[in-house]
């Protein structure tokens, strides 16, 4: 271990939910509730005792099945929600989630999209301002700026939330959330390059995706989270591995 | 702290956009809006109400702008935390900004409206006296006051969605109780000892007299307008600290 001292981990940290049987949040729930002294939910357990620690320059992937508790884990780790139980440690002040789109306003235009999105992501508007014209030119939006987000396709709002979230030169922990498996190939390319980039500048990244291909391509380490527990933690290949030999083993049953 | 307001004024741009981003003519509309509605009003009520209030339309006006303010900041805050889900579970901002901004977003809604106002005032010839000034201390406390049940609001709507229609009965109810178009002495001494509790109804009686009558409201109208603002007020600041962590599981 060249560099022993963590910019985040991630301490035993168990995340539980309370889902209401038939999904609704209404007041007539609510009153049979109060009424009949019953609790008509039960408790999802998302996250189980999950210990991770994540070193400076590491891209660590994250992977997993639909609804294994990624992307409950990357919310936690951006502060967004509070953990039932654990704690998460970092020194970093930025730390910047990115999932797909989320946060794009569809009925403003690309160009507002990027103030309001690089405000929330902590870009001060001076910043913003300089940065503006390499943002347009990294997503390859040139021109398409003024349009409403809504008349755009899935690979160009990737594309520009992409450029809005890797404009910081400030070193910070960039979470990606599936970004990197859209995209045509020549912005796959320029993305990974991009991230590497990033790295060198004493960043840490942490890559969420079901895609063992994306894992194996761009990360250092990884972790494989299974129903909110952590199967097992180690070298992209190994772990990567023993995912593709458990679904494997799943298909046998189904 | 710096970033806390960049942004906040990013999410209220956003706001006016949006509330616009359909119509040819835009924001012009936060000033026609008041000046059709006093028009409809004045139509239908001035002649009744002719020896009971003096300038009919203007004493409307008055009460009008406080309440579409109102209503238009609690209605917009009420939904805001769950409008904002996307960002709410991305970003680690203090969530109370969603519910701030749309009060925002409607009080520069209001401030526009202004215009109206001041177009209607001067068609009235009504000469703004000193008391006047008292005019903005009395839109602070509204302002104030609708942040409060602007942030209860927005977290009883992620609990039970259902708030959104009981509050659009309840507004109904609170409009016929604040004396927006109708003289406050029509009413049975009861009615109006009842109304005059009402916050609103205080906030709107304190504009008129600032602006319209050219007095300075009582001690008695201040001190209960500054209790009833900073009661709910701090009351909403409460509610929202302690709701905030449970706030992101529900949403």
């Amino acid at each position: 271990m060249e560099n022993p001292r963590p910019v985040l981990s991630v301490k035993n940290v168990s995340m539980e939910f309370p889902l209401p049987l038939d999904g609704s949040s209404s007041l007539k729930e609510y009153l049979i509730k109060l009424f009949t002294g019953k609790n008509s939910s039960r408790i999802l357990k998302a996250l189980e005792n999950i210990w991770l620690e994540v070193y400076e320059g590491e891209i660590l992937g994250i992977i997993g099945t639909n609804g294994s508790g990624k992307s409950t884990l990357l919310k936690i780790i951006a502060g967004a929600i509070t953990p039932t139980r654990g704690r998460v440690v970092t020194e970093e002040e930025k730390i910047q989630l990115l999932t797909l789109g989320t946060g794009f306003d569809r009925e403003l235009t690309a160009r507002e999209n990027v103030f309001l999105n690089g405000a929330l992501l902590g870009y001060s508007r001076s910043f913003l301002k300089e940065r503006y014209p390499d943002i347009v030119k990294f997503a390859e939006l040139e021109g398409f700026m003024e349009q409403k987000v809504k008349n755009f396709s899935s690979g160009m709002i990737s594309r520009l939330g992409f450029a809005v979230a890797a404009a910081s030169e400030k070193p910070g922990i960039l979470i990606l959330d599936e970004v990197l498996s859209v995209g045509d190939v020549f912005f796959k390319e320029k993305s990974t390059a991009r991230i590497q980039e990033l790295m060198k500048k004493g960043r840490a990244v942490l890559i969420v995706s079901h895609s063992t291909d994306t894992i194996l391509r761009n990360c250092t380490r990884a972790v494989w989270i299974e129903k909110g527990v952590q199967k097992l933690t180690g070298s992209p290949q190994e772990v990567c591995q023993a995912y593709l030999d458990y679904g494997k083993k799943r298909g046998e049953k189904v | 702290m710096k970033q806390t307001l960049f942004v906040i004024q990013e999410l209220i741009a956003r706001e006016m956009k949006r509330k616009y981003s359909r119509s040819k003519l835009g924001i012009l509309w936060s000033v026609l809006n008041p000046l059709l509605s006093m028009a409809v009003l004045s139509l239908v009520f001035s002649t009744m109400f002719r020896k009971s209030i003096e300038n009919y339309p203007v004493y409307y006006l008055t009460g009008y702008l406080i309440w579409s303010f109102f209503t238009a900041a609690t209605n917009t805050a009420m939904t805001s935390l769950a409008d904002n889900q996307a960002l709410l579970l991305q970003v680690r901002l203090p969530k109370e900004i969603f519910p701030f901004s749309r009060v925002c977003t409607a009080f520069v809604n209001f401030l526009y409206s202004l215009a109206a106002y001041v177009v209607i005032l001067a068609f009235f010839r009504i000469s703004l006296g000193i008391s006047a000034i008292f005019f903005p201390l009395v839109m602070l406390l509204v302002f104030f006051f609708s942040l409060g049940a602007g942030y209860i609001l927005s977290v009883l709507y992620v609990f039970f969605g259902d708030i959104r229609h009981l509050y659009s009965v309840f507004l109904t109810l609170l409009m016929y109780l604040s004396a927006l178009f109708y003289p406050l002495e029509l009413l049975p001494p009861i009615m109006q000892t009842f109304i005059r509790q009402n916050p609103i109804y205080q906030f709107i009686s304190a504009a008129r007299s600032c602006v319209m009558y050219q007095e300075i409201p009582q001690a008695g109208l201040w001190i209960k307008m500054i209790l009833w603002s900073s009661l709910l007020y701090l009351a909403g600041i409460y509610l929202f600290q302690k709701a905030k962590t449970k706030i992101a599981l529900r949403l």
